[in-house]
């Protein structure tokens, strides 16, 4: 920021400071009212047992079963599993919408983005009538003798897996869409002009300058992902628990707000850690790739 | 002048309600089914005693029940809740016990026996299968829903220890008088989540709705579902290929308390009382497919014949069937339903 020689502007400087951030105010305040008031509230239900007194029991009986560990474990099969697929399936086709010409390019934007204005639900009952014994994928397969036996799409892992890319794709696309759009064209020419084959250009031009954009794109998979309820609850059969259907079960079963609370926090640790974990590696990888520069 | 039209609409009222009428509050759970409960239970069983009854409507009894009981402000007189919610209740101190020198005792079978919250209506946890899958030959028995040799095809159960555990034993030869006792042991419960171990790799879905184990049968997604008879029967009466039987059925049953503290106790045990009468409980049965708990709402003929077999509770249906324990849920439910969970996560 420049300093400001005459005080008079200064002044105003401050005051224009002041005034937005007055403007700020109201969503400072909804979000401390529906974020941080409901969160305090949940960190200090954790420390109650059902007769209100203070406890560090829900804690003990928490973290000592067997039950949230495999929860957990479910979680992150599930969310790192619909991260790999998303990066393998999202940045190609992110490349082919930034390197389409522009009315191919929205054309395409479209059908990415029509099922992110449908809702979950929708869509998960919607991947059901797909992927079921008698539904429209199986029908094909057996009906034209690929194969003998219908294939278990849904009601398992897979099917789990399946409706979570779905959904998360079109979000991870867009970061990596618009850090690939951004690349200088003239770049990947030189990289061409030099001799540099397709791949060669894609491994040493665009995939470190859109690493950014996949970065975001990772984050957001992984702290959307982590927190799913609906579609493992509809798709995986029963057999598919990750923390959320863990927490449901402790409030619908036991009406158990201590326990159910510590797998909230749980859950709000899990997000931290990979927050800053990703935030970690994205500054490692930034400066590695300055310093590469500067050499 | 609004003191004026205090006092008048008072004197309204009181000409309008004879100043002797007991007044009793009852809470259900609204809907077809508090409907149900009004025109075949509730309203004949006020105008024989000469009761003003009002009625409240909740869905979440419990938690309602709880608000009033702990917050000192108690409305109602009479609550209607499920036996576990009310066997819950009754743990926590939140409902009286029920007056059994006003309310008949012997109107209720030994299983369903609670002392404060009184079972009156049922329905059953059945055996329901895909007619195009078995034809005329369905598995007749639990030992034959888990013998996949004989009968191969897809499972499905619930998601829950509640009637799971007690269908495993069923179908492990434990006759059904004898199920919670075999529970109560530690190496009874192992038994049977074993029991379900070993059907697992067969269960093709856990559902967790009752609209949802309807959706598998309709599907034909499952060949075998565990469900409720009001489930199987919608299906069936839609013109699915579904049947279903209540032989080995669980039954779970609604009942009715008074929550601790209500205004008008007494009245509220004898408004249970009347509203239970046999052929109350029966008429009940032309409004929605639940069938009374006490026996003597199927004699003589409070029930038309063709209807009986849509009944968990009639009794060609319930000789073999065992009455849930709500009791025993309450005291039991959080360690069996971890077992189960576990074994579901191996």
């Amino acid at each position: 920021m420049t300093v400001l020689a005459d005080p008079a502007l200064a002044a105003d400087a401050r005051r224009e400071r002041r005034f937005f951030l007055s403007l700020s105010l109201p969503a400072l305040f909804i979000v401390g009212l529906a974020a941080i008031l409901p969160i305090l509230w949940i960190i200090r239900q954790s420390f109650l047992t059902t007769g209100g007194e203070y406890t560090v029991g829900n804690y003990e009986k928490v973290l000592s079963s067997g039950l949230t560990w495999s929860a957990l474990v479910t979680t992150l099969e599930l969310s790192l599993g619909t991260l790999a697929i998303c990066i393998l399936l999202g940045t190609p086709l992110a490349l082919a919408l930034a390197s389409a010409r522009p009315r191919v390019a929205n054309l395409l934007m479209a059908f990415v983005m029509l099922p992110l204005w449908t809702s979950i639900l929708v869509r998960t009952y919607g991947w059901l009538v797909l992927l079921r014994r008698d539904g429209l994928i199986n029908a094909t397969l057996t009906g034209s003798g690929l194969t003998a036996e219908p294939l278990p799409l849904v009601y398992n892992f897979t099917g789990t897996l399946i409706g979570m890319v779905h959904y998360m794709l079109p979000l991870f696309l867009l970061p990596v869409y618009a850090a690939m759009r951004d690349i200088d064209a003239n770049l990947v020419r030189a990289s061409a002009s030099m001799g540099a084959t397709l791949g060669q250009t894609i491994r040493t031009v665009i995939l470190p300058l859109s690493a950014g954009g996949i970065f975001s794109g990772s984050i957001i998979v992984f702290i959307y992902t982590i927190g799913f309820f609906i579609t493992p609850a509809v798709l995986g059969g029963g057999k598919v628990n990750p923390l959320s259907t863990r927490i449901e079960r402790t409030l619908s079963t036991f009406q158990d707000w201590g326990s159910a609370s510590v797998l909230g926090i749980l859950l709000l640790v899990l997000m931290a850690l990979v927050g800053v974990m990703f935030l970690a590696a994205r500054r490692l990888i930034a400066g590695r790739s300055i310093g590469t520069a500067h050499a | 002048m609004s003191w004026l039209r205090i006092s008048l609409t008072a004197l309204a009222f009181s000409a309008a309600v004879p100043v002797y009428a007991q007044s009793v509050t009852i809470t259900t759970a609204g809907g077809d089914y508090g409907n149900a409960m009004k025109e075949a239970m509730w309203a004949p069983a006020a105008k024989e005693l000469g009761y003003d009854v009002r009625e409240e409507t909740l869905s979440d009894g419990l938690a309602a029940l709880k608000m009033q009981v702990t917050s000192g402000a108690v409305t109602t007189d009479v609550i209607h809740l499920g036996s576990p919610e009310g066997a819950q209740a009754a743990a926590q101190s939140l409902l009286e016990p029920l007056d059994y020198k006003i309310i008949d005792p012997k109107a209720v079978p030994d299983g369903a026996k609670s002392d404060y919250c009184y079972p009156f209506d049922s329905y059953g946890t059945v055996m329901s299968w895909n007619t195009k899958t078995y034809g005329e030959n369905p598995p007749k028995t639990w030992a034959e829903f888990w013998d996949v040799a004989k009968f191969p095809g897809r499972r499905a159960l619930r998601a829950n220890a509640q009637d799971s555990i007690e269908i495993a034993l069923l179908s492990d030869g434990v006759a059904p008088a004898d199920v919670y006792s075999v529970l109560s042991t530690p190496e009874g419960l192992d038994r049977a989540i074993k029991r379900l171990e070993a059907i697992k790799p067969n269960v093709a879905v856990w559902w967790t709705s009752g609209a949802q184990s309807a959706q598998l049968l309709k599907d034909g997604e499952a060949d075998l579902v565990v469900t409720w008879n009001g489930r199987a029967q919608t299906v069936k009466a839609d013109g699915g290929a579904v049947d279903y039987t209540f032989k080995g059925s669980v039954i779970g049953t609604d009942c009715l308390g008074v929550p601790k503290g209500a205004p008008n106790k007494e009245a509220a045990m004898k408004l249970i009382a009347a509203m239970t009468q046999p052929a109350r409980v029966a008429k009940l049965t032309d409004f929605i497919a639940y069938g009374p708990v006490n026996p003597a709402g199927y004699e003589g003929g409070l029930i038309p014949e063709d209807r009986l077999k849509t009944l968990a509770t009639a009794p060609e249906n319930a000789g073999t069937s065992v009455f849930s324990n709500a009791d025993w849920w309450v005291k039991n439910g959080e360690a069996a339903q971890k077992t189960f969970d576990e074994m579901m996560a191996r």
